[in-house]
């Protein structure tokens, strides 16, 4: 049987233990195009990719690559099939060099005196030199990994699956740890090597990314397949339908903000980095109760820290910060809770959650030593547990096997709903969320804006840092805008437009 | 074909426990000590020996099985209480080690510590001739409180300058193994048996050759204490707070601190919990199995508690049963060198085997998975 398609999966089946991750799934890839696969966290998307890489075996389903059907049994086997994969969290040893990770695995053996077997790393770097300059990815191959930044490391990763000469490349989320200029860049790279001849397969839920790049596209939803459009003829808005399976409001609705009584007051704060190097400098700032003050700005300009010192990660090394006109600078992290902090971190699965503890031990994780969870020492595990069922049921947490599922197992989204739904039934009065819709997918982004405007109507006062700009303009009522550890500008939303506020992220313009 | 049906169920079912993951902390460690003694009787037999006969005299020596005779005043209950007396600072030492694993440390300074505290309370208590009620409880709190201390010192060191617990406790084995070792030879040498002198009776955890109805036997006071404080042990970690504390700080550091849990003094806490009972196990062991140091040698408890705690899935209630077979193994070995003429290395063979394969118990629980993922895909493309 001829095709037109260099891949074909057909009626593809795979379930997990209480989840069906693909229910009869059947897509057709050609060759030389770029096919975005798109759909929320937890809808398929990186299960199929898996099985065409071989690291999960379907339960259902066949596998045609070139028109002949395969069973893929391994990722070497997929290599072998010319399948490469660029994952989202990047597989690389940190003290190798470039080269030394690209060829892991397949080390070019060269012989010493026709005899002594050794790695011919010379050629290798010389070979990969090339290969990056073919494909405008220019990388110095014998620096080392640990010495790269985040979008050189995808450089590499990018470089590996050419080196294995991968005809069809699977990027797996690749936009979501980049900064927006590095993101056009990848783009251009990803239609670079369509327009040589590879096939692309993109996993993604960025709508503008599709709509920049891709020629076709599959809405997956709750492990099933939805359709498979023509980009160029779709709107983002039918695709965002289709992907959540309801009408999707991008702006969030919300009304007029009614401040109150002053909740945060950070004065003259000051906070250095561990090589002494003051991050944020001299920043004032308040917060009410009933009022989201949104910090934004390019990454990495200190708004982290600034969360950070108001949770008491870091140390403020100057300034005060006062929490219903208490003095909580020197407080302990637990006393900071206690007074009514409440934090969603940015680096869920480092600092959010025990991804080695079940899902109701993480939802309890800030309350444990309290009644009614404990008594005098003695934990009581049936709290736990009704804890943990009562709020998987409240914010809709997904999870395989109820309150004994391992978060680890947990989708992205569904990690990030338990953090959320953790720090919300602590009932602070401040809360703090920092990029609280990093790697979580349309559907579940409108649902946390949705709670956070909520709790601001219930009279919260509430902090939120993001690299989003149309997140910022969209939940804030206040914005201040930071750059290089200070405030630029701080002022209502109503009186910024988006072109100000990125004028003033870049340091473009002063007050 | 259908005899080839009747293999595959067959082999099923021998699996079966290894593939449910309710089962694999139990039937893991199971199937470990099974290879490994089907591997120590291949090597017997290579020996040209008997390994039914062997492992009959193991469990024989070891009081599990009677002998056919018994020397004047003995008995299998003799041996048998033998067996718990050196069974005993096993237990502690795999609690020290368990408890250190929960908190993400790895103590590897069980020895020393066991050395320090066994010392100490040999100098304090076991020479001063004070009455027993009073020097027993003595000695095992004089031995708690300087494993304690010395464990302690390991934690505060890792949470005040980031050094890393390996390291230390490594150094301090040697510092406690050549400074006590000096003093021994200085103050407390016995000239005959170049040991430290004899402790008084008084002092000894175990009753030496007690006379119950002719029998002369050695009674471990120290046992009843270990399945205790591994019951206690059990409680600790996984119904107090302190427990999760120290279990949350063991499976990310990060997250704890971000909880609002000291992650410092946690680490501090588990290192002297972890100390005291390495503490107890020192004094039971110098105090109790022996009544003497011997200068310059570091027990090999220690050690053997690391790959006894893992057999026990650093479980308390594992680590009674793992303590008690490797006992077995080491108190058996006399006897079956002298009936079945093998080597009693042959018994630190089978145990070195045991220790290995369990040690596999990881490499193990993802074979099976792949096998399972396997067979689901097999039987797919038959029907």
């Amino acid at each position: 049987m001829m095709s037109d398609y260099i891949v074909e999966m057909k009626h593809i089946t795979k379930r997990f233990p209480g989840i069906v991750a693909n229910d009869d799934v059947s897509i057709g890839i050609k060759k030389g195009e770029i096919f975005a696969l798109l759909g929320e966290n937890g809808a398929g998307k990186s299960t199929l990719m898996s099985i065409l890489c071989g690291m999960y075996e379907p339960d259902e389903g066949e596998i045609y690559i070139r028109g002949e059907k395969v069973q893929i049994s391994s990722p070497n086997h997929a290599a072998n099939l010319n399948i490469g994969m660029v994952h989202q969290h990047f597989k690389l040893v940190e003290d190798y060099t470039i080269t030394e990770n690209i060829i892991l695995g397949v080390e070019p053996i060269s012989k010493f005196a026709g005899l002594f077997p050794y790695v011919g790393i010379r050629n290798a770097n010389r070979k990969i030199e090339e290969l990056s300059k073919n494909f405008g990815l220019e990388v110095d191959p014998t620096k080392r990994i640990a010495d790269l930044t985040v979008s050189m490391q995808q450089r590499v990763e990018i470089l590996k699956v050419l080196y294995r000469e991968a005809e069809i490349l699977i990027f797996d989320e690749p936009t979501a740890v980049l900064t927006p200029q590095e993101i056009d860049f990848l783009l251009g790279i990803i239609e670079g090597l369509r327009n040589s001849g590879k096939t692309i397969i993109l996993i993604t839920h960025k709508l503008e990314e599709i709509k920049k790049v891709a020629d076709r596209c599959a809405v997956l939803n709750k492990g099933k397949l939805i359709d498979v459009l023509d980009v160029k003829t779709t709107s983002t808005n039918l695709m965002a339908q289709l992907m959540i399976g309801r009408e999707v409001s991008f702006e969030s609705e919300k009304a007029p903000a009614q401040f109150k009584e002053e909740v945060l007051k950070v004065e003259q704060l000051t906070v250095k980095n561990e090589d002494g190097f003051e991050v944020v400098k001299d920043v004032s700032f308040t917060i009410r109760s009933g009022e989201i003050f949104a910090i934004a700005g390019v990454a990495d300009n200190g708004q982290v820290e600034i969360a950070d010192a108001i949770a008491g990660l870091v140390k403020a090394s100057g300034g005060n910060i006062f929490l219903n006109g208490q003095d909580i600078t020197n407080d302990s992290i637990r006393n900071r809770t206690e007074s009514g902090i409440s934090y969603v971190p940015e680096d869920r699965q480092r600092f959010g959650l025990f991804l080695d503890f079940d899902v109701a031990t993480n939802l309890a994780s800030k309350q444990y030593y309290k009644e009614p969870f404990s008594n005098k020492g003695i934990l009581n595990k049936q709290e736990f547990d009704q804890f943990g069922s009562q709020l998987i049921d409240k914010y809709d947490i997904r999870s395989g096997q109820g309150i004994k599922t391992q978060v680890r197992s947990m989708s992205g989204g569904n990690q990030q709903k338990a953090i959320i739904a953790r720090e919300i039934e602590l009932q602070s009065p401040l809360m703090i969320f920092v990029q609280p819709t990093r790697g979580v997918d349309i559907g579940a982004i409108e649902n946390i804006h949705k709670m956070i405007i909520e709790q601001r109507d219930q009279g919260k006062a509430i902090l939120l840092v993001s690299l989003e700009l149309d997140e910022i303009m969209n939940v804030a009522d206040t914005i201040g805008v930071i750059y290089n550890g200070q405030f630029q500008k701080i002022a209502s939303s109503e009186s910024l437009t988006t072109n100000e506020v990125g004028e003033y992220m870049m340091g473009a313009k002063h007050e | 074909m259908s005899k080839d049906k009747k293999k595959t169920s067959l082999r099923y079912r021998l699996i079966w426990p290894l593939r449910n993951e309710k089962w694999q902390p139990i039937s893991i460690p199971v199937a470990s000590i099974l290879v490994s003694f089907i591997a120590a009787a291949i090597i017997i037999l290579l020996l040209g020996k008997n390994p039914f006969q062997a492992f009959y005299n193991l469990f024989q020596g070891a009081g599990i099985l009677p002998k056919p005779t018994y020397a004047g005043y003995k008995s299998m209950l003799t041996d048998f209480l033998q067996l718990l007396n050196a069974m005993t600072p096993m237990v502690f030492a795999s609690l020290a080690v368990a408890v250190a694993l929960r908190a993400g440390l790895f103590n590897i300074g069980v020895s020393g510590q066991m050395l320090a505290s066994g010392f100490l309370a040999t100098i304090i208590v076991g020479y001063s001739g004070l009455d027993a009620f009073i020097a027993k409880p003595l000695v095992l709190l004089v031995g708690m409180v300087a494993g304690g201390l010395m464990g302690g010192l390991v934690g505060w060191l890792k949470y005040k300058f980031n050094i890393h617990e390996v390291v230390t406790t490594i150094m301090l084995n040697y510092i406690s193994q050549y400074v006590i070792s000096f003093f021994i030879h200085m103050y407390y040498i016995d000239p005959i048996s170049r040991q430290s002198k004899y402790i008084t009776e008084a002092a000894r955890l175990t009753l030496v050759n007690v006379e119950i109805a002719n029998m002369k036997m050695n009674i471990p006071l120290g046992f009843i204490l270990a399945i205790a404080i591994a019951v206690f042990i059990k409680f600790l970690m996984d119904k107090t707070v302190v427990g999760f504390e120290i279990k949350a700080v063991g499976s990310n550091r990060n997250a704890a601190k971000y909880t609002g849990i000291k992650v410092g003094s946690n680490t501090v806490l588990a290192m002297v919990i972890s100390g005291g009972l390495a503490g107890l196990a020192g004094v039971t062991y110098y105090l109790g199995y022996f009544g003497s140091i011997q200068p310059k040698v570091l027990t090999n408890i220690g050690f053997d508690s690391i790959a006894v705690a893992l057999l026990g899935n650093a479980h308390p209630v594992g680590i009674i049963f793992s303590s008690f077979l490797i006992s077995i193994i080491d108190q058996g070995s006399t006897y079956m060198s002298s009936q079945a003429g093998i080597r009693q290395e042959i018994a630190s063979v089978i145990i070195g085997l045991i220790l290995l394969f369990s040690a596999c118990s990881a490499y193990v629980k993802y074979k099976v998975s792949r096998l399972k993922d396997k067979e689901v895909d097999r039987k797919d493309s038959e029907s």
